[in-house]
């Protein structure tokens, strides 16, 4: 009887804490890539977020998930929604470079992307079908170094989960943005990647058309394509949305 | 008239409970053809991920077997200090978040962990992700199946001169059967079904760690794959339900019910 009253109790208290976070009024939802984790909450901390690979997004979104905003770690993700008329026609609102990352132990001993070539190396990388992995190998082929992909582990599902894996000392190595890298000071060492090899990492952002809040979500994307949006993404290491010219 | 009234508020209950888990079953099946469902199980997604999930749950059953069996004897025989705590110790992965027993199993396996060995990463580490998380089902019901045994039988097997040994394999073990072989089977079926684990701890590879249900996340993330983790589910439901029918056959004909009724399931704690 005793065990009954403290499973009610229980009920009660987590009831009594969701009310109490549905009193704020009505938010609008935004998918995004896994990538803007720490950086959209800067720029608006009102929206629901749902962060994720941009690829599991899109198909949520698809199969009718009630998000009022898209934003992708690509263009082709936004663009194929909008070309299903279920999104508005996608803009561009930043930009991100890819890198190499090492845990700070650095236990296979890697300090350049060709000692990735070494056998039994356990690298992560993102699944192709998620933005970072189909970069990932871009930027690979690129630099003829796609043998490197026999050292593959896992195929994770987004950016954040090779960031953790790596992290936590687990892999040896593994390709994320730039920006990802920044979230983890101390914990793993960066390699850059040279220019000339970089894919195109243009992220997207859309309203969806299902959504009931329309005017709130388009509030949304305007906010992140404002100065101050613009300013809290350059801050977290992002690039500019259009590429100065030199 | 208030009677009828109520009867028919619990049957409409009934019916809205039967129907709300009936629904995503049939949904599975029903999306597309069965046709088309079929031919997406020659895909090699499917049958790498079928040899990984085989290979993985069939080690992970050996190693349940080998050790929990001796390890839930232990815990049905003797009354100790302390066996309330073990007995919620075997039985915590069953309700803990796949997630957290994938942390755990980092923490304890990882190169960074308190084992320090190279286990993630491997087809191993899906084996021990296995082992993990449906170990529970298998000791739970092996403790009851071995509380169930009629002590007295055990007594007469050991003043009729044969050892603890040949009175546990030819007394205990045919007695408790029945409820070791269900346990086994609810066991297979959650192991098969292991997610959550098995990605933090193995991550997702295919043809080494990517399991059935790993293939069914990997594909609703392609565009395009949508039908065969379609088909990959429907599979899995099949099997599932396979095991579930086997249970409740194996139970049926459970002899350890019918030699001692009074003594059945007869526990002091747990």
């Amino acid at each position: 009887m005793r065990i009954f009253a403290l499973l009610i109790a229980c009920l009660v208290a987590l009831a009594a804490a969701a009310t109490a976070a549905a009193r704020t009024r009505a938010t609008i939802t935004v998918y995004a890539a896994a990538s803007l984790t720490d950086v959209f909450p800067q720029i608006d901390s009102t929206p629901k977020y749902s962060f994720g690979g941009s690829n599991t997004l899109a198909a949520q979104i698809q199969l009718g998930a009630p998000a009022d905003v898209f934003a992708s770690a690509n263009t082709t993700l936004p663009q194929q929604l909008f070309q299903k008329g279920l999104c508005s026609q996608p803009v561009v609102f930043t930009r991100n470079t890819l890198v190499l990352i090492v845990p700070k132990s650095n236990p296979a001993g890697i300090h350049s992307v060709y000692d990735l070539t070494k056998s039994g190396i356990k690298l992560d990388v993102a699944a192709t079908a998620v933005p970072v992995g189909s970069y990932t190998r871009q930027i690979l082929k690129n630099m003829a170094l796609t043998s490197v992909l026999g050292n593959v582990v896992s195929n994770e599902t987004d950016v954040r989960e090779v960031l953790a894996k790596v992290a936590l000392g687990e892999a040896d190595a593994g390709f994320v943005y730039s920006t990802d890298a920044k979230t983890v000071p101390g914990q793993v060492t960066v390699l850059t990647m040279p220019a000339w090899a970089q894919p195109k990492v243009q992220y997207g952002i859309c309203v969806v058309k299902a959504s009931a809040n329309a005017t709130a979500a388009q509030a949304f994307v305007n906010e992140v394509m404002s100065k101050t949006g613009q300013a809290k993404l350059l801050a977290a290491g992002f690039l500019p949305r259009v590429k100065p010219k030199k | 008239m208030r009677r009828a009234l109520l009867a028919g508020l619990v049957f409409a209950a009934a019916f809205a409970a039967l129907a709300f888990l009936a629904l995503p079953i049939v949904a599975i099946f029903t999306h597309v053809s069965p046709g088309k469902l079929a031919s997406q199980l020659s895909n090699p997604v499917v049958t790498d991920a079928l040899v990984v999930s085989l290979k993985t749950t069939l080690v992970a059953q050996a190693l349940i077997l080998a050790l929990g069996t001796p390890a839930a004897y232990v815990l049905a025989g003797r009354r100790f200090r302390g066996r309330s705590v073990l007995v919620t110790l075997v039985e915590l992965p069953l309700v803990l978040p796949p997630a957290v027993a994938g942390i755990g199993l980092l923490v304890a396996f990882g190169r960074v962990g308190l084992l320090h060995t190279g286990l993630p990463f491997t087809q191993s580490a899906v084996t021990v992700a296995v082992a993990f998380v449906a170990s529970p089902l298998y000791m739970r019901q092996a403790i009851a199946a071995f509380e169930a045994v009629d002590p007295n039988l055990v007594a007469a097997s050991r003043t009729l001169g044969a050892g603890p040994v040949k009175t546990f394999f030819r007394v205990v073990l045919p007695l408790a059967r029945g409820g070791l072989a269900a346990g086994e089977a609810l066991a297979f079926a959650r192991g098969l079904g292991e997610f959550g684990a098995t990605i933090m701890f193995a991550g997702s590879l295919r043809g080494v760690t990517q399991t059935l249900p790993l293939a069914v996340y990997a594909e609703f993330n392609v565009a395009g794959g949508f039908t065969i983790a379609l088909a990959i589910s429907a599979l899995l439901v099949l099997v599932s339900a396979a095991l579930l029918i086997t249970i409740k056959l194996v139970l049926q004909w459970q002899p350890s019910r019918r030699t001692s009724p009074s003594r059945f399931a007869l526990s002091t704690s747990g």
